[in-house]
């Protein structure tokens, strides 16, 4: 107990201490007293140690107070003139914003050289890819199940948040087309104006993902106008029967565009 | 064997709970233990080249490794999700108080400060929840604090340092230089810290 006390660099309770213990210890004649005696010293010592460890912390005198107030400054706090109405443990009258930890962790990531968390940006593929690109797939998974044993419910949350938003994505893209055709029928949508974010590359690639799964379930069909270019527009419902006995065929067309291009 | 351990490690470090070189021989390497020390240069090289990461060994005794980021600091926003910079903020600031007062604080030092900045143990907190939970139990796993109980004191005491994460994501310099910002004063005001992160 009071030790507290006894650490303020400022007193010399534990000298007092020690000297009373070596006063006491000449009336010592027990073993169990001498060892009360030995545990004291030892308690003592450690004291001790703290002591003169916080001696050399004082270190240039570093302000923590005054730290505070300047990081609470910093991180955009409002000091208004207000009367001491009553005790609160909060200060009363100065109100911290609600960004105010933001505003801290926004300067703070200067400082780190933290690796930014992983996230697959695609997810995993949806349960039924194409026949001819299943075999890839089942080697992939396999080599990967492993590594994610690991952690598996973390993975698992990701990639269902990850499919579903895809599939939100797809059922999307598919309005849009739909609405643009709708607005003018006879005019063929460009699959590259489609597809096309002038302002990011992977927004695109993201695009072109996204309208494949169209045509592959058969909500959407590109064909090559005229000039060879693809032109891609919605199926309607009602075109359902005839595409039916195609279904068999399928195509597989590789698309490849790299960022020069896109440019 | 490369590219699955590489993407073994990028996984790992979502939570930055350091990774283990037993997991790591268990889950990818396996049967190729022997190349062991090869895969792990090798998987290195691909993070630094590929995504401007380090895998980093901070205990070589138990062999436990995490990764840094190698790229220089860029200026302006960075990407993460807000939770994740309210938390090193909070880091960045304890750290800040560990160093200034010598390397290493008591809990009751640390909390006392913490209350100066509205951030209270008992209490839950708006932005951080469990504020106890997130120091004692999150930084310290992730290895940013590391914690030693005060012998002899009843009821028990502990003490703050930085952990080996800390010592490789930051440094005593940058820390400094982010003490003397907030407190609009030249690092080199306080002499002895100064010193110290100099010769780091």
């Amino acid at each position: 107990e009071n030790r507290e006390a006894m650490l303020n660099s400022k007193s010399n309770r534990l000298t007092e201490a020690l000297e009373e213990a070596n006063r006491l210890f000449d009336g010592v004649c027990r073993a169990r007293e001498a060892a009360l005696d030995a545990q004291f010293l030892v308690i003592a010592s450690n004291i001790g140690k703290e002591k003169a460890n916080e001696l050399h912390s004082e270190m240039s005198a570093f302000d923590s107070t005054a730290f505070a107030e300047d990081l609470l400054t910093f991180m955009g706090i409002n000091r208004t003139e207000v009367e001491e109405t009553d005790d609160s443990e909060d200060v009363p009258g100065a109100f911290l914003p609600s960004d105010a930890w933001r505003t801290m962790g926004e300067e703070a990531s200067k400082y780190f050289r933290r690796a930014p968390t992983f996230h697959y940006m695609m997810g995993s593929f949806k349960s039924e890819p194409p026949a001819p690109k299943q075999r890839i797939e089942r080697q992939k998974k396999a080599g990967r199940g492993k590594a994610e044993q690991a952690m598996p419910a973390q993975l698992k949350k990701m990639e269902e948040s990850h499919q579903e938003a895809t599939e939100k994505e797809v059922e999307r893209i598919l309005r849009i087309l739909q609405t643009h055709f709708e607005n003018d029928p006879n005019t063929p949508i460009s699959f590259f104006d489609f597809v096309m974010d002038p302002n990011s590359f992977a927004r695109t690639v993201e695009n072109v993902f996204h309208v494949s799964f169209l045509i592959r379930d058969g909500l959407a069909k590109i064909k090559l106008d005229e000039d060879e270019l693809p032109i891609i527009e919605p199926i309607k419902p009602s075109e359902g029967g005839e595409e039916d006995s195609r279904a068999g065929a399928r195509n597989q067309v590789v698309i490849s565009l790299d960022q020069r291009e896109w440019k | 064997q490369v590219s699955e351990l590489v993407q073994f490690l990028l996984v790992k470090d979502q939570k930055k709970i350091p990774i283990k070189r037993a997991d790591m021989l268990k889950n990818i390497i396996r049967e190729y233990r022997d190349a062991y020390s090869e895969i792990v240069k090798r998987a290195d090289r691909t993070l630094q080249a590929v995504f401007g990461l380090q895998l980093v060994e901070i205990d070589t005794k138990r062999h436990i490794y995490i990764l840094i980021n190698n790229l220089p600091r860029p200026e302006g926003q960075h990407l993460c999700r807000d939770k994740e910079k309210e938390k090193m903020g909070l880091l960045l600031v304890i750290l800040s108080f560990i160093f200034m007062k010598g390397n290493s604080v008591k809990d009751s030092a640390l909390w006392e400060f913490l209350h100066l900045l509205r951030v209270y143990p008992g209490k839950q907190h708006s932005v951080f929840g469990d504020v106890r939970k997130l120091v004692t139990e999150e930084f310290v796993r992730q290895k940013y604090l590391e914690t030693t109980a005060i012998p002899l004191t009843d009821p028990p005491e502990f003490k703050y340092q930085w952990g080996p994460r800390a010592e490789k994501e930051t440094s005593k310099k940058d820390v400094l230089n982010f003490v003397a910002k907030m407190q609009s004063k030249d690092p080199t005001f306080w002499a002895s810290q100064y010193s110290e992160a100099e010769a780091n």
